[in-house]
């Protein structure tokens, strides 16, 4: 395969219709494209790099008509070799406010762009399943909560009154479907899987259409939990606020999106972050990781029925969630993060903390998974179960250690570098069996990669300043920042906007684009399974529906339209 | 093989439950927990209430007074009000058992006492915050900090000899 490093990109991406390329930060090219030639552009470049070069990190819609301007898509391509993000930016045709499709020629920007349909009410030309993925079924038609003028601090009920009212009735549940198959039409029993994750206790609902014990077909619908996070960052909210409220995205690795979001505001404005600073960033990472991948292991012992494996995995983590809570203050959110640094330094009594924790998790963890692996009721449940093949991995574009399962050598604390990442090197855990068990080893080996990772860094810290003086944040810049979560890469895009405000904040959590492939992992296996499988990809459905104002009247259980489903048939 | 060495490991381990809230929890140095205003201390200068992300704190003038409010029930515990103030007035503590059946219990309120213009008459900052102020000013310039924003402006444009507005 041809590599993308190997090319001039710019002058890929010129030959292929960008109207202006431009390096707004380091790690990521600006391609202003004409919509007409978006679809050519991505193609030729898909034809160049392969499925496997480029990835459709996430879309972001904006409401640029308060600057003169239409709506604009900017789409986030991961370009992994060449170490860049590619941010193509599309004007939306004024007259339509529409843009064409990106999804058939690259499936994992589907949701990113019904998205998108949702609350900015961009159309997306050509879209294959253009439905509603965020907004609950009775949200009235024509009113986008993202636009400009939508106000965040009223309720629906209020800006409705006099004009009309909720239009579309809540869908109902129904206990039969009919898919058409080769012989025919054939109805299935459909299981509802939901709208609670009975071991992760979290909202979601996976409709598992089954044949006897065999799984035909399941659809996600998620977005229960809309906490209307970007509406409030972009209204309400200054620059060094919201990192406390992306922390607060996810329960279990928010610090990851506290950095992704600083990363995306220091790279929009050009702030150098010391480097002591940066360290700090990444051993708190690290613990984070650790914690984070511990859970995980108790909740798939948990999900097997091994609640042995459950609470000593939880004893492990006890630990770190015992010295995170010493070096930060907070055993979870740590709260260390603002824009240009950290707030609080790692001094050797803290560090020696740390090092004695990580020496006791160390031998104790390893020693429970050798256990574990030694234990057939354990292995055979997930050998060979839930397999997600290289290539759907990268068409659906699954991410993290989800993607590293299925043979995807992808990381972005190596492809993209990120905080100190660039100062040392990070062994990437690949395995090749694509099943729930090649998960269990990957993510084994990344707890003793993060264990090495943290002594290498708590070795090589310098001294320094922990954070950068006079940060000044010009208006209208953009800036990507990723990291790589526990569960994947997690990437946010900042538009800054004048008067120590963001524009527009587009965070996007890892398990978006890794629950997009549970659906092809669940066909054919059996009913027994679907919880062990489901749990993983380490899903975190509050992390993935980040966004939206949801009216709590509404109880949309029937999820799948039926038009859908029988066009998958 | 692996049941029998788990077998022998949950033997080995011994009670790691705490028995708490039977006993009490310890918290380590620099917990952030709920924060605690001095009222000796604050001048409401509202440099918290301009970091607070959650609007826990607010700060409103209200007959005379200016009112800084803190409500627990909004605070995330970042100790930015901390991190911000001038004078170390607020601070977290290392509580952090904050049920309560009355509302009232999450709320603290410093009230203090407003400054009134030498100029016009009308409020503008608290006594405290002035006289901070007039403290650091020079001798020539220690009269200004008893006039309000409005007022210091129409007087010193009319020194320099042409209004402004």
């Amino acid at each position: 395969m041809r590599r993308a490093s190997e090319y001039d990109l710019k002058l890929l991406l010129k030959s292929l219709g960008a109207e202006e390329v431009s390096e707004p930060h380091e790690g990521a090219l600006l391609v202003r494209v004409n919509w007409r030639r978006l679809p050519g552009l991505i193609q030729g470049l898909l034809r160049e790099v392969g499925l496997e070069g480029v990835r459709h990190s996430t879309c972001v819609g904006i409401d640029a008509r308060p600057l003169n301007s239409s709506f604009k898509v900017l789409h986030i391509l991961a370009l992994d070799a060449a170490r860049k993000y590619l941010i193509i930016e599309v004007e939306a045709r004024r007259d339509r406010a529409s843009v064409p499709s990106i999804t058939p020629l690259m499936p994992a920007a589907n949701w990113a762009e019904r998205e998108a349909m949702d609350l900015l009410g961009i159309r997306f030309e050509g879209h294959p399943e253009p439905y509603r993925l965020i907004l609950p079924d009775d949200w009235p038609e024509g009113i986008y909560p993202l636009r400009k003028d939508f106000p965040y601090n009223r309720k629906l009920s209020q800006l409705l009154k006099g004009s009309g009212r909720l239009s579309n009735e809540p869908r109902s549940f129904s206990a039969n479907y009919l898919v058409r198959q080769e012989e025919g039409w054939v109805k299935y029993a459909a299981v509802p899987f939901g709208p609670y994750h009975p071991a992760l206790h979290e909202p979601e609902y996976f409709e598992v259409l089954v044949e006897g014990e065999r799984v035909i077909d399941a659809r996600y619908r998620g977005f229960f939990v809309h906490r209307g996070m970007e509406k409030l960052a972009e209204s309400r909210m200054t620059v060094n606020q919201i990192p406390f409220l992306a922390e607060r995205i996810c329960g279990i690795c928010g610090y990851t999106h506290a950095c992704a979001y600083c990363q995306a505001v220091e790279a929009a404005a050009g702030i150098d972050v010391p480097e002591r600073a940066l360290y700090i960033r990444s051993i708190l990472l690290e613990i984070e990781r650790l914690h984070s991948h511990l859970l995980w292991f108790g909740v798939a012992y948990h999900v097997l029925g091994f609640d042995t494996g459950f609470m000593a995995m939880w004893r492990i983590r006890e630990d770190v969630m015992r010295v995170a809570e010493a070096l930060t203050g907070n055993r979870k959110t740590y709260g260390m993060n603002l824009v240009g640094g950290v707030r609080r330094d790692i001094d050797v009594k803290k560090a020696a903390l740390v090092l004695r924790m990580l020496d006791r998790v160390e031998r104790e963890f390893k020693e429970f998974y050798s256990h574990t692996l030694a234990m057939g009721e354990v292995v055979e449940r997930v050998k060979g179960v839930g397999v997600l093949t290289r290539e759907d991995a990268a068409k659906l574009g699954a991410v993290g250690p989800h993607a590293r399962a299925s043979g995807l050598s992808i990381d972005v604390r190596v492809d993209h570098p990120y905080a100190a990442y660039g100062f040392v090197d990070v062994n990437v855990a690949v395995q090749d069996s694509c099943d729930v068990l090649a998960r269990i080893v990957v993510r084994y080996e990344e707890v003793l990669e993060s264990i090495r990772l943290i002594r290498e860094f708590l070795t090589n810290m310098p001294e320094g300043e922990l954070m950068a003086e006079d940060v000044e944040i010009p208006p209208l810049r953009v800036g990507v920042g990723a990291t790589e979560a526990p569960r994947g890469e997690d990437v946010h895009v900042v538009v800054t906007s004048g008067g120590n405000k963001v524009y527009r904040w587009r965070p996007r959590a890892p398990s978006y684009m890794n629950l997009a492939t549970v659906p092809t992992m669940l066909r054919g296996e059996r009913l027994a399974n679907v919880p062990i499988i489901i749990a993983s990809i380490d899903p975190c459905f509050s992390c993935t529906d980040h966004v939206l104002v949801v009216d709590a009247r509404t109880g949309a259980k029937r999820v799948l339209r039926l038009g859908a489903l029988l066009k998958r048939g | 093989m692996g049941r029998l060495s788990i077998l022998a490991e949950g033997l080995s381990k011994h009670v790691v439950t705490e028995k708490y809230p039977y006993e009490p929890v310890e918290v380590p140095e620099g917990f952030r927990g709920k924060p605690r205003i001095d009222p000796s201390r604050c001048v409401g200068c509202g440099a918290c209430v301009n970091a607070c992300p959650p609007n826990a704190l607010s700060i409103a003038d209200e007959g005379g007074y200016r009112v800084l409010k803190l409500f627990i029930g909004r605070c995330i515990f970042c100790g930015r009000c901390e991190e911000v103030c001038p004078f170390q007035a607020i601070k977290l503590s290392k509580e952090f058992e904050l049920a309560a059946t009355d509302v009232g219990d999450l709320t603290q309120e410093v009230r203090l006492v407003m400054a009134k213009c030498a100029v016009c008459g009308e409020p503008y900052a608290t006594l405290r915050e002035v006289r901070k102020v007039a403290e650091a000013l020079p001798d020539g310039l220690r009269a200004l900090a008893y006039v309000c924003p409005r007022c210091r402006e129409l007087m010193t444009s009319h020194y320099a000899g042409f209004a402004r507005r």
